[in-house]
């Protein structure tokens, strides 16, 4: 249901052996929203998604997906339950055509819903038609726009509830970067609740419903747009005390 | 008329090295590490299934799945206790150690099974026959039409079925593959298990054509597959079809012109050849020119 909370992550602590990159982050995502993650280098973006995704076990805290703790599974129950990570620069796999990595982004529902994949697969190519054009392609020959749209696709085969996209605009050209925003927005548009990590805030703030910023580890920031371009924080946070 | 016959003796021959490449080349491809101990756990394979043969004194027909059954599950048991442990990048080091000590573990395993220096195998039983000249030897064109049969379904399902796209996205980047949902930790077992079924299918075809086995069996099949996978490319299944009926075509012609004894100086000849000229593989990629060719495989 839009409006309801399908993600809600309490007092979430993760460290790196000794380095604690998360101190005690919460935040929620609402079904159907676009909801942003911002901050610096280092404050702790990545290391969030990554434990969400099941890829770091946090120390403290809770995660709560769809009303059921989640906390600490593993990522192959996630993406089952219904969460699917875009990694940064996109992780596509390069010596897969542009088909199989969709085939594999399908990988928890191939065995049960052959013929549903097949469809879904058609619908990719409808979304992205590139895609189509370059279905026998291998992956790691595409341009770095056209690598996103596939790894966008790829999380989508799973069919997700939620999905979490990390720092989409890395890497790629200011045009191809408005191009793959307009996707996230169209996809946020037909409904897909989404968690965006993104260190481009400008952009972020084009596109989110609600915001999180983070620093050092610590969220510093929670609110609508108008509240995050109200209290200037984001400058705060980017350039230090002082640009307030 | 004599260049032919020792061509397709070579070739006939070759068939099974290229099963064994096959084998090495697919552990390598999906989780690139060199299993040292291949070798020794087709011949502990081998041992347990002569010895169940014995005790229970069965036809050759249910003596082959045995073979197979028990070649698979001791590769399995390389891959649990010698690669599971050591599935993190730094362990690429530590898990060829391992395989070395479990390789010298097997092969002491396989010797109190198989005591003496030659055991009876159970054969075939094909007689030789000509045609128009050149002599085919009947056990060994069967060989050859099984490891090409047993080729074709290995690449058939690597590469068209799902099973085969997750295996090469797991080749591709195992992390990935992980963040799909993918269980890479039984996609690596099962690619054991393959192996174990694809050397147990050689296993047979040589020592039933030589009609015995002994205890340097395993040693044999761990450098003639791995010289046939390095001959023809590091990790491409390709390759290690074709290096293994390369190797034996010129084992045979070697052997032939200068004596029996120049076999094994060809096998590690054309080893360092290739590994100077070229180390990736004929059929692979200069890996010192181009890194990114380790994710090139399979």
């Amino acid at each position: 249901m839009a409006g309801e909370k399908i993600l809600e992550v309490e007092g979430l602590e993760t460290s790196y052996d000794m380095i604690k990159a998360l101190k005690g982050v919460s935040i929620s995502a609402l079904s159907g929203k676009l909801t942003c993650i911002l901050g610096p280098n280092g404050a702790g973006k990545s290391t969030l998604l990554f434990t969400l995704a099941g890829i770091l076990n946090s120390d403290q805290g809770k995660v709560i997906f769809a009303g059921e703790d989640i906390t600490n599974q593993k990522t192959s129950d996630l993406v089952e339950k219904g969460l699917a990570l875009v990694p940064e620069n996109r992780l596509i796999f390069p010596h897969l055509t542009v088909k199989e990595n969709l085939l594999a982004g399908a990988y928890a529902r191939l065995a049960k819903e052959r013929e549903k994949v097949e469809q879904d697969i058609s619908a990719m190519y409808a979304r992205f038609p590139v895609l189509k054009e370059r279905s026998s392609q291998l992956g790691g020959t595409m341009s770095g726009g056209e690598q996103q749209m596939l790894a966008v696709a790829r999380a989508l085969m799973s069919k997700p509830k939620l999905l979490l996209m990390d720092e989409p605009s890395v890497g790629l050209a200011p045009m191809i970067v408005d191009e793959i925003f307009s996707i996230i927005k169209q996809l946020n548009a037909e409904g897909i609740s989404i968690v965006l990590v993104e260190q481009n805030a400008s952009k972020a703030l084009e596109i989110g419903d609600y915001f999180y910023l983070l620093d050092q580890g610590k969220q510093i920031f929670g609110g609508s747009r108008e509240a995050i371009l109200k209290e200037n924080i984001i400058k705060k946070a980017y350039l230090g005390e002082s640009a307030g | 008329m004599e260049y032919i016959q020792i061509s397709i003796d070579g070739i006939l021959y070759g068939s099974s090295y290229s099963l064994i490449a096959l084998g090495f080349s697919l552990v390598f491809g999906v989780m690139r590490r060199i299993n040292l101990a291949y070798g020794s756990s087709l011949l502990l394979g081998v041992a347990i299934a002569l010895w169940v043969e014995n005790e229970l004194n069965i036809s050759i027909i249910f003596f082959i799945p045995i073979v197979l059954f028990f070649c698979s599950m001791s590769n399995l048991y390389v891959e649990r206790f010698c690669f599971a442990p050591h599935n993190t990048k730094a362990g690429v080091v530590v898990s060829m150690i391992s395989s070395f000590a479990i390789w010298m573990q097997l092969d002491e395993i396989s010797s109190q099974l198989l005591p003496d220096r030659t055991h009876s195998f159970p054969s075939l039983q094909i007689s030789t026959f000509e045609v128009g000249g050149l002599f085919f030897r009947g056990d060994q064109i069967l060989n050859i039409f099984i490891a090409f049969f047993i080729s074709a379904i290995l690449f058939l399902a690597v590469y068209k079925t799902k099973y085969g796209i997750v295996l090469r996205a797991v080749a591709n980047s195992a992390d990935t593959a992980k963040l799909m949902g993918c269980n890479t930790k039984l996609v690596n077992s099962l690619t054991f298990i393959l192996a174990g079924v694809l050397g147990g299918i050689a296993a047979f075809l040589v020592l039933s054509t030589e009609s015995q086995v002994t205890p340097l069996f395993g040693f044999w099949c761990t450098v003639k597959g791995l010289v046939a996978m390095m001959i023809g490319g590091l990790g491409s299944l390709t390759g290690a079809f074709w290096g293994g009926l390369l190797l034996g075509l010129l084992e045979a012609h070697f052997s032939y012109h200068f004596g029996p004894v120049f076999r094994e100086i060809t096998t590690f000849s054309i080893l360092l050849i290739v590994l100077i000229i070229r180390p990736g593989g004929l059929m692979g990629v200069n890996i010192y020119k181009d890194l990114k060719s380790r994710d090139e495989r399979i």
